[in-house]
């Protein structure tokens, strides 16, 4: 909880946005990793998390009209169940 | 992934409780039922990760709070987000132009500036952020948010093909009892 205070060192920064550039889509990576600025990296991640949230809204959507069919003592909870394992 | 095992059991239970009460559900305007499934998906979400990272915190916080309020301004600021930035940029475009005949010490202002902006711009759409945090904790923060958004974007896909499965199952000319053979010989496939 409480944060580290103290100097960041610049090499732990770069390795963090390395491993951040990592997890963004293929399609937004540049070529050449050492000249992609910073704040293309934060753009990147900030649009790629937008993009995130949209499609948790439009499953939730999709989720929320498919459930209104569903009735709770039905086997499509067993089979939702069954995702678990 | 055990993580995608607690968020769906997590959201199985709330979605079953929410339903539990069918006359109140199915009395919901769909806008309604909308905003309770997604509320249910980032409890669930929140619940699941724990206390690693401030945002599931920010999460719980922000649900503890009328839900339905709380979408609504989320929904507008995120509107007025893009079109401040779409402003932004245009304008962007004519200062760094004008800066570019300076000095060179005015460039790194200029990316200093930008990457502050885009700083903030970051903050605001990882719930938590916005409190004054060191730009590491801020990419750590980050990491794990999207890495849990993207379980959570599966489990949910998961879910909704499984009810569109059993809709289809449900809805066809099978009898019920050659529908539950077929559902134990598909589950044991998963």
């Amino acid at each position: 909880m409480s944060g580290r205070r103290g100097r960041i060192s610049d090499d732990e920064i770069n390795e963090l946005i390395s491993k951040l550039q990592a997890l963004l889509p293929e399609t937004s990576r540049r070529r050449n990793a050492s000249r992609s600025s910073a704040s293309k990296l934060l753009k990147e991640t900030c649009s790629y998390i937008k993009s995130l949230h949209r499609e948790v809204d439009d499953l939730s959507d999709r989720l929320s009209e498919l459930m209104s069919t569903m009735d709770n003592d039905s086997p499509q909870a067993e089979i939702i169940r069954s995702l678990l394992r | 992934m055990a993580f995608k095992q607690e968020l769906l059991k997590n959201l199985i239970l709330s979605l079953r409780a929410r339903t539990a009460d069918a006359c109140r559900f199915s009395a919901m305007s769909l806008q309604e039922r909308k905003r309770a499934v997604k509320a249910s998906a980032d409890v669930a979400m929140a619940t699941a990760r724990g206390g690693g990272a401030r945002w599931p915190k920010a999460i719980l916080a922000a649900a503890g709070t009328t839900s339905s309020n709380q979408s609504c301004k989320v929904r507008s600021s995120r509107c007025r987000r893009v079109v401040r930035r779409c402003f932004r940029e245009k304008r962007r475009g004519g200062s760094a132009a004008a800066l570019a005949g300076s000095a060179a010490a005015s460039s790194v202002d200029v990316a200093r500036r930008l990457v502050r902006k885009r700083t903030m711009a970051l903050r605001k759409v990882i719930p938590g952020a916005d409190a004054v945090m060191d730009e590491a904790s801020l990419l750590r923060e980050a990491m794990d948010y999207v890495v849990h958004l993207r379980a959570q974007v599966d489990v949910l896909r998961r879910v909704s093909e499984a009810v569109q499965r059993s809709s289809l199952l449900r809805d066809s000319v099978w009898p019920q009892s050659a529908l539950r053979g077929k559902e134990d010989s598909s589950s044991m496939r998963q």
